[in-house]
């Protein structure tokens, strides 16, 4: 209950310092006259509390990956707040050492690439092919949506796990499936961990894609395969030529989202594999970087890598963005 | 679909054929004694008190700072305004595994390690520029001038945002509120870090100890499982509605 009431008393605190800064701003805009005082006032809040949250952490970030914090440092730094000055020091560990204990960080550059590139291009034919199927549906078309959707829904954490105990080795369904048909149960978990992580998540991501393809089906006009029709179009001519271009608007931005969602999803891989003697087979950038913070607490070096990997995942952004020009990012 | 019902399936499962090859939806000799093990015998119902804490006071402070923002964003043409919005979606491109260390570190500085307050700090912000997007995107289909019309009637700019948008917002409010809670109630990985203490668990950091260490707890993860989801999919379902047009609405130009 003491917990309750401290929740209580900090919500208490973030009215009164809202009040406060909300006080002070006006007190600002008033002296200075400023135009659209208003705007800035219903600003405040949000901005603040994303300028601690984020911002802030960002530059602390920055800061820590040219100092030398790790696990016998950490304890001085509680003591005192300041960190010795290492420079590039951290920079140079990230191309030569690996984060983990095996693996090399162009490894797993090489793996993240080649993850991303997997599950994207599978959400997105996997999501065409349901959402042109269901498109076609007559009857029973919300049923069928609901069931599709669920996967989607489910808590993650849930899913995931789930569909781990199904690829167990010995009592998941899909080795008894395999086994029914003769073929000799696979080490999903142990031996093709890569693989078991792409299919959950695979499995995990069609029904978002499905859902934004569906929509851009639905607006295009019946008319256009009439007409197509008329003209002696087969029916892949058709999707080749009327469909692909006029989702296309729809699809670039959602694949270029589920395209860094995908490269940054570390709960697939670390649900999988992040417990003791969990491999490293599996692992990608961001993984990897949460293991080397958190399970091997090497917190410099894990901040430097984090800004490696966020310069990459920017210059990858950019000229993604640039190539599929016209394509709104917005999601 | 099918993992969902085997889950269903294992989680009724008396406890001497929980280990079994058995692909039949619903086993032999069903029985409900995983569910009795799992609300009685674990921390699970304090797991679920711990996430519904953290999760409802997060999405509250998430969406009330989110309203007004993105009614500034909706009704005013001020300088800096389209900067902001791009800032709110290049805060979208940060990794949040990246902000996570020196949120972590920032926690255990400020001693909040194992708390509910260290936990909603970590979450308060995480969906805000979505949520102020969102907003943004229904304030922008309400008419102008009933705000004008209350103008006229002598309410100040803030009393027209507070009696007249808010009001009408009710769906996307419950819409972005709906995204915090979801958001949030299934986070793991900064609850991993932030709570150590088996007490203060989330739900999610509860099943995985579940079914990771004990191969023998399968029922009772399978019976947890199904327990966290069937509320969330409920919701889902009664707004999936909603949430679609919503999610249009926020960004996606077809």
């Amino acid at each position: 209950m003491s917990a309750v009431a401290q929740v209580a008393g900090f919500l208490a605190l973030i009215a009164l310092a809202v009040a406060a800064l909300e006080l002070v701003l006006a007190g600002v805009f008033k002296l200075t006259r400023t135009k659209h005082s208003l705007a800035y006032l219903m600003l405040a809040p949000a901005f603040a509390g994303l300028a601690i949250l984020i911002l802030y952490p960002l530059g602390y970030e920055v800061y820590l990956a040219f100092h030398d914090l790790k696990l016998t440092t950490v304890m001085a730094w509680r003591g005192t707040g300041v960190l010795p000055f290492v420079g590039f020091k951290n920079f140079l560990k990230v191309f030569t050492s690996s984060p983990l204990s095996g693996v090399s960080f162009w490894r797993l550059l090489l793996r993240t690439i080649g993850w991303t590139a997997l599950n994207v291009f599978f959400h997105v034919a996997g999501g065409m092919a349901l959402a042109l199927l269901l498109n076609r549906v007559k009857w029973g078309r919300g049923i069928y949506r609901t069931l599709l959707v669920i996967p989607w829904a489910m808590p993650q954490v849930v899913a995931v796990l789930a569909l781990r105990g199904e690829l167990h080795s010995q009592y998941g369904a899909v080795n008894i499936v395999l086994g029914k048909l003769g073929i000799a149960p696979v080490q999903w978990l142990t031996a093709h961990t890569f693989l078991a992580c792409s299919l959950i998540n695979i499995w995990l991501g069609i029904p978002f894609m499905m859902v934004i393809i569906l929509g851009g089906l639905q607006s295009i006009s019946q008319h256009y395969y009439d007409a197509a029709a008329i003209d002696g179009a087969s029916a892949f001519q058709q999707f080749r030529m009327i469909t692909l271009p006029l989702i296309r608007p729809v699809l670039a931005p959602a694949a270029t989202l589920g395209a860094v969602w995908t490269f940054n999803n570390i709960n697939v891989i670390y649900l999988v594999t992040g417990q003791a003697g969990g491999t490293e087979d599996a692992d990608i950038l961001v993984s990897a970087l949460y293991k080397a913070a958190f399970t091997y607490y090497r917190y410099s070096y894990s901040a430097a890598l984090a800004l490696v990997i966020f310069a990459l995942l920017f210059a990858f952004s950019w000229t993604w963005m640039k190539a599929t020009k016209g394509a709104d990012p917005v999601h | 679909m099918y993992p969902l019902l085997r889950m269903v399936s294992v989680s009724l499962r008396p406890g001497d054929r929980l280990i079994s090859t058995d692909l039949s939806l619903i086993p032999v000799g069903a029985s409900l004694d995983s569910y009795r093990g799992v609300l009685g015998g674990t921390g699970f119902l304090g797991w679920l008190w711990n996430s519904l804490v953290i999760t409802c006071v997060t999405s509250l402070v998430g969406v009330s700072l989110a309203s007004t923002a993105a009614y500034a964003f909706s009704r005013f043409r001020f300088p800096g305004s389209k900067l902001g919005l791009m800032l709110l979606l290049g805060t979208q491109m940060i990794p949040a595994s990246m902000l996570l260390l020196p949120l972590f570190l920032m926690i255990v500085r400020l001693g909040l390690i194992n708390t509910y307050l260290g936990m909603i700090i970590a979450y308060s912000v995480s969906s805000l520029p979505f949520s102020i997007w969102l907003l943004k995107g229904y304030y922008d289909t309400i008419p102008r001038s009933l705000e004008e019309a209350a103008l006229v009637d002598g309410t100040t700019r803030f009393g027209a945002f507070y009696r007249i948008v808010l009001p009408l917002s009710t769906p996307a409010l419950a819409i972005a509120f709906l995204f915090n809670f979801t958001t949030a109630w299934n986070e793991y990985l900064v609850a991993r870090v932030v709570l150590s203490d088996s007490r203060m668990y989330t739900w999610t950091l509860g099943l995985f100890e579940l079914q990771g260490q004990y191969l023998t707890q399968w029922g009772m993860f399978a019976a947890g499982s199904f327990l966290v989801t069937i509320p969330v999919l409920c919701v889902f379902l009664y707004t999936s509605k909603w949430l679609i047009s919503g999610l249009t609405l926020g960004g996606v130009k077809g």
